[in-house]
């Protein structure tokens, strides 16, 4: 890169150990909750400090057995999976031709920039100011307690995400292929479907992961639509701490459990990250 | 050219969406505002207090604090998020080795489930024997009531949010510096400028776009504060991390009291509709 002048070698020695230390700090909260749950019971507090595994302690896999072999772990587990994948389809299959046509087709009566932007507008709401009307809404239902109160919440939540991103992608396609397709008697419907959709693939993958990811950390919504049934994971977390005291062993497993999935996903989806995160206003 | 095109199908493909959006966030809204000139209690009939609940707000010194609490928070944790988020890019802005595993390692925060990191903040946090403790109990002999004072619980929740969001900062800023041209630096160099001008006549303002952005995301997230604080302290010690959601959540699903609650949503979504309000015009340029 033409960017940076020569630097020392000490400058980059320098470079380097800050880094790593940025990079710990960044990660210490998960390797503290991984090693916690490797601790055997008893010892929980008698090691002190980072709790070195193998150095300070032996680590034992009992902890993580208990906890996936309890029911009602298994069951909070079961349901997050149900409504992040869900919500997340949900929220893809309604915002991407949405997007789509916020892309390709101009709308007369309220400008594409302005739709855009109404959609955007519904990250701006708190959660908490919908949270009463939608638990009044439930009761009314009869959905307290049901996955699919929150899948219906969840994919309201995550629809601009897919929306504002899905725009942008279609946006940068090509639009000759589908002009050309066009001339050879293609439908519109068929140009969406089987040109630009495919190409788009990718995008739309990352992005339901990005849904999937927010669906599964979304707690206060899941706090309060739900109780022992349709918990999601994170709430049965919460419910830990007064069920069982404060017995960091089973708090740590649960933690390491709920963040997991989340942080693995994120893994996959580097390269769409920033686009994700910012709605597309800025390019990663 | 494709945009010209205007079929009917256009309203096909983005009416399902919008009517969504009306059922699931407009009507609760408005429902929400319906309520908020009632008395709400749960199996008996409304009763009709006009402005009741809006005028309880004046009075209401609970609110207040949450009220404050939540702007403190917002401001400090925003505050540095953002700076420190623009240090770190520029750290990674250089050559390294393995800068994409770095930098993937370094976001994994965002994703972490925010109510999980409340959790694990309190094993971390805990006073007597946790780690923190226990490190600065061998190093300087200190022992900090990280949960027990209102200060220093305080503390805690910053220090855990700004764990989190951080990474944000960085990375979008990181992404801001990468789109930046090379030209425009060779020619800063060869007029040898030094590298605090260069990052203060050319890198900032070329970057700065992207810094409202930033800013403006991470204010609006910042308002929802709610996972953290629920898991770390539950609002305590007394109502010390009270903070708006957490408040507005309790007087509406813990004492029933729908009808203030609802005022207490829109109270908080004038606050938000104002700030973002402050930054419209940018947010327009960027959807053009």
């Amino acid at each position: 890169m033409a960017v940076v002048k020569k630097k020392s070698p000490i400058f980059n020695v320098i470079r380097f150990i800050l880094v790593v230390i940025v990079v710990c700090w960044a990660l210490f909260l998960l390797y503290w909750g991984v090693v916690t749950s490797l601790k055997p019971p008893a010892e929980t507090f008698t090691i002190s400090g980072i709790s070195i595994p193998f150095v300070q302690f032996k680590p034992t896999a009992e902890n993580w057995k208990v906890e996936l072999s309890t029911r009602e772990s298994r069951s909070a587990l079961i349901n997050s999976i149900l409504v992040a994948i869900i919500a997340s389809a949900l929220a893809m299959s309604l915002g991407t031709p949405a997007g789509y046509a916020l892309a390709r087709y101009r709308f007369q009566r309220i400008k594409n920039r302005d739709l855009t932007i109404w959609f955007l507008s519904q990250r701006v709401l708190p959660p908490v100011a919908v949270v009463i009307p939608f638990f009044l809404i439930m009761r009314t239902l009869h959905l307290l307690d049901n996955i699919f109160a929150l899948i219906l919440i969840n994919a309201t939540f995550t629809l601009p995400f897919a929306v504002v991103i899905m725009r942008q992608t279609f946006q940068e396609l090509p639009p000759e292929l589908e002009e050309a397709a066009a001339v050879d008697g293609c439908s519109d419907f068929d140009a969406f479907r089987k040109i630009s959709l495919p190409l788009a693939v990718p995008t739309l993958v990352a992005v339901a992961a990005i849904c999937v990811a927010f669906t599964w950390n979304e707690f206060l919504f899941a706090l309060a639509l739900t109780s022992l049934k349709a918990r999601t994971f994170p709430v049965y977390l919460a419910g830990a701490e007064d069920t069982r005291g404060v017995q960091f062993w089973f708090i740590a497993t649960r933690t390491i459990l709920a963040m997991g999935p989340p942080v693995v996903l994120a893994l996959f989806i580097q390269k769409y990250i920033v686009r994700g995160l910012t709605f597309g206003a800025v390019k990663g | 050219m494709a945009a010209l095109r205007s079929k009917k199908i256009k309203y096909y493909f983005i009416f399902p969406s919008i009517i969504w959006v009306l059922a699931f966030t407009i009507f609760p809204l408005i429902y929400s505002l319906s309520l908020s000139f009632f008395k709400v209690r749960l199996g008996k009939p409304l009763t009709f207090v006009g402005l009741f609940n809006f005028g309880r707000i004046l009075g209401d010194y609970k609110l207040v604090n949450s009220l404050r609490v939540t702007l403190v928070y917002v401001a400090v944790t925003v505050t540095i998020q953002v700076i420190l988020g623009l240090l770190l890019a520029l750290l990674f802005h250089q050559e390294m080795k393995g800068k994409s595993i770095w930098r993937a390692l370094l976001i994994l925060p965002i994703f972490c489930t925010p109510v999980a990191v409340g959790y694990l903040g309190l094993t971390l946090f805990y006073e007597e024997g946790g780690p923190v403790n226990s490190i600065l109990m061998s190093l300087f002999n200190l022992k900090i009531p990280w949960l027990s004072s209102p200060n220093w619980a305080w503390v805690s929740v910053l220090l855990l949010d700004i764990w989190q969001w951080t990474p944000f900062c960085f990375l979008v800023i990181l992404a801001g510096l990468q789109s930046l041209s090379e030209e425009v630096y060779d020619a800063a160099y060869i007029d040898s400028s030094s590298e605090w001008q260069i990052f203060r006549k050319i890198t900032f303002p070329m970057i700065q776009p992207v810094v409202i952005i930033v800013l403006l995301l991470r204010l609006i997230e910042s308002f929802k504060i709610f996972d953290i604080i629920f898991s770390l302290t539950g609002g305590g010690p007394g109502t010390a991390t009270e903070v708006y959601s957490l408040y507005t959540y309790r007087t509406g699903l813990r004492f029933f009291d729908f009808g203030y609650a609802s005022a207490l949503s829109y109270l908080l979504l004038a606050i938000v509709m104002v700030i973002v309000n402050l930054f419209f015009r940018r947010i327009r340029e960027v959807y053009e």
